[in-house]
């Protein structure tokens, strides 16, 4: 979103916030053009908008194969740089080579879990943002980018369902 | 003029008798999000005098008895320490056993009861998680202080190296070292990840190096549906996979020894049997900290109450008959088994010399907890469940330094048996014992130990609800 085009509505609970985002849709805003932002994890059926696509599983899964793989190398691989006897076990004993399989894939899984969500979060991401300390407080921002010849339709809009205020570009420093 | 009360029906003074009591509850009483901020923020920032005294003197020790001692092991060798023939593991994996044990609480209250949704969970996943961490940071340097010379310690890595050293990953001290690393990184990250969002609510409230570091810690979070629908899509995939990783650490610990031929380790129960302890004493050490959190932190009191007192005590009330059931069998197997390395063992621990002690952590672990927390008045008490839980946490490394040094000072060859006396181990177990209280009190201070998000998540999902006469709490499905 330009940043220039850029409006925050901030409102006290949910019911009008999702309610202004069918507004804006009704008034032109595509759903691409909307964001809400709030200190509660409410889900996208909640907020009536449409689910967020997220590849988090698929990190963890990637992850876990990751580990899988290099757990062989170590637990297999190793041993075909200088075959050690041990015990009178074979030199590819599966039992004893499960346990370092299991944490090394499940570190993969962690590991890539977390990365995940800084990748598709785009953290760490400092500098100006649209943002208001309310929101933190428990209030829900509505952020919005809006036509320049529709704006005061629009804040007018919001205000009647219930926004506490509507502002254009509330650019803070995170 | 005079008035007179003129007394509820009796029906309509029962329902408000059981709305007050229902509202007891930390759910079913909220209060705007601001004022939970504002609370948490005023426990994170208030320091007293006394709180830096008692973190100078934890400092002090932490620098005296675990790093002084520690150094002066090192330069003056492992004679210091009271490990020698036939005690090669002496207190220190004794207490190594025991903060892995103890850490393993965060991730049970967290993970297990997430999983479970368990809504008592909310205010207390923080100071649990705190746990596991620190737990584990102070347990992790026991294998490195146990090594004596640490500086060589790379020595044993199992890599190709011109000392003959070859690979061998089949090692259960091998399984321990990458265990605990796994366990370690992943419950850093899983106290992180639901972190986030209230260092960023912090960084709203905070000046100067506060807002640098809540900054910093923040990653630029703003609330938005792809950060709160990422971050939750993670936290339930960690607490999912943590648990089996949780489960696997004790076992791994537990196999340093089973796998070993020493009477009373060589057991098929070790693993599930460790895993029972470790809960027992991290769940017991959770209602300490609770109360230390309670009774040292501004408006902790409307965060804890005496509900999640109750459920904590009901808690180390199943793991109490659950450690005393694998304790039973572990004993009546090498009891009426007859293999007479085990009787000696089991004879030691009875009638011997380490009698004293073997009754004392029945007593601890059994007895107190038994005739104590079935009470529902004890449990609800705070600073009696910071008392069992002292006792019981004192009992299990009773236990743990019972199947360490004592087991293995009554191994299969009687010529080798010897007695067993920790000198600089006892110095070094205070010191770990403060760096884990240091850390927890610093951590306290820096960051929310509440997690205000969770809390008003759950007050937004609990309601109460008529059911013919009554009113019922609700909880609404809102992830």
């Amino acid at each position: 979103m330009p940043e220039a085009n850029v409006h925050l509505a901030v409102f006290k609970s949910i019911d009008p916030a999702a309610e202004a985002i069918g507004k804006l849709r009704e008034l032109g805003i595509q759903e691409d053009e909307m964001n809400v932002l709030s200190g509660l994890p409410y889900t996208s059926e909640m907020l009536g908008r449409s689910k967020v696509w997220s590849m988090i599983p698929k990190f963890s899964v990637a992850g876990f194969l990751g580990g899988f793989v290099i757990s062989l190398l170590l637990n297999w691989g190793t041993v075909l740089q200088y075959p050690l006897h041990v015990g009178g076990m074979p030199l590819y004993p599966i039992p004893t080579t499960l346990v370092l399989t299991f944490e090394i894939s499940m570190l993969g899984l962690l590991a890539f879990t977390f990365l995940g969500v800084i990748w598709e979060c785009g953290f760490p991401s400092f500098g100006k943002k649209v943002y208001s300390k309310e929101i933190s407080d428990g209030y829900i921002g509505v952020e919005f980018n809006c036509p320049s010849d529709i704006h005061t339709q629009v804040h007018e809009a919001l205000s009647a369902l219930g926004a506490e205020w509507v502002h254009r570009t509330e650019a803070v420093d995170l | 003029m005079t008035t007179k009360a003129i007394p509820l029906p009796q029906s309509q003074a029962e329902e408000h008798e059981h709305e007050d009591e229902v509202r007891e509850h930390l759910l079913l009483d909220p209060r705007p999000r601001s004022e939970l901020n504002r609370m948490v923020m005023e426990a994170m920032q208030t320091t007293t005098p006394m709180f830096w005294v008692v973190v100078s003197l934890l400092a002090l020790l932490t620098t005296v008895c675990l790093f002084g001692a520690w150094l002066y092991m090192g330069l003056t060798g492992m004679g210091v320490a009271g490990i020698r023939r036939p005690a090669y593991w002496g207190m220190f994996i004794a207490t190594f056993v025991f903060w892995i044990g103890i850490s393993h609480a965060g991730t049970f209250v967290s993970a297990i009861l997430r999983v479970f949704k368990a809504e008592f969970r909310r205010p207390l996943t923080r100071a649990a998680e705190l746990m596991t961490t620190f737990g584990l940071a102070a347990g992790a340097m026991y294998p490195l202080i146990h090594l004596g010379r640490v500086w060589v310690g790379y020595w044993i890595m199992p890599y190709p190296n011109n000392r003959w050293l070859w690979p061998n990953f089949r090692s259960p001290l091998v399984w321990d070292m990458i265990a605990i690393t796994t366990y370690l990184l992943g419950s850093t990250l899983y106290v992180y990840m639901p972190l986030i969002p209230d260092v960023a609510m912090a960084r709203d409230r905070s000046k100067g190096w506060r807002y640098q570091f809540y900054r910093i810690l923040a990653l630029g979070w703003r609330g938005t549906e792809g950060e709160w629908q990422r971050l939750r899509s993670a936290i339930q995939i960690f607490a999912y996979a943590i648990i089996p990783v949780m489960f696997s650490v004790h076992t791994i610990v537990s196999w340093d020894f089973a796998v070993s031929k020493t009477p009373g380790w060589h057991s098929t129960l070790f693993g599930p049997f460790f895993i029972a302890g470790a809960i027992y004493s991290g769940v017991s050490a959770v209602g300490m900290i609770l109360f230390l959190i309670r009774t040292t932190m501004k408006n902790m009191d409307y965060f804890i109450r005496a509900e999640h007192f109750d459920a904590i005590g009901k808690l180390m009330l199943v793991f109490s008959f659950t450690w005393t059931y694998f304790y039973f069998n572990e004993y009546i197997l090498a009891w009426y088994g007859g293999d007479l390395s085990d009787q000696y063992v089991w004879q030691a621990l009875t009638k011997g010399e380490f009698a004293w002690m073997w009754y004392l952590m029945l007593i601890f672990n059994i007895a107190v907890p038994w005739l104590t927390l079935w009470n529902k008045r004890v449990r609800r008490t705070p600073w009696m469940m910071f008392g069992l839980g002292f006792v019981i946490n004192i009992g299990m490394y009773i236990e743990r330094y019972l199947i360490v040094p004592g087991m293995i000072t009554r191994n299969r060859f009687p010529f080798m048996w010897d007695g067993y006396a920790p000198r600089i181990e006892l110095l070094i177990a205070v010191g770990s014992l403060s760096l884990f209280l240091l850390l927890y009190a610093l951590a306290s201070r820096l960051i929310p130990i509440i997690p205000v998000w969770e809390v008003q998540e759950g007050q937004v999902a609990t309601m109460l609800r008529r059911i013919g006469k009554a009113k019922v709490p609700t909880i609404s499905e809102l992830e």
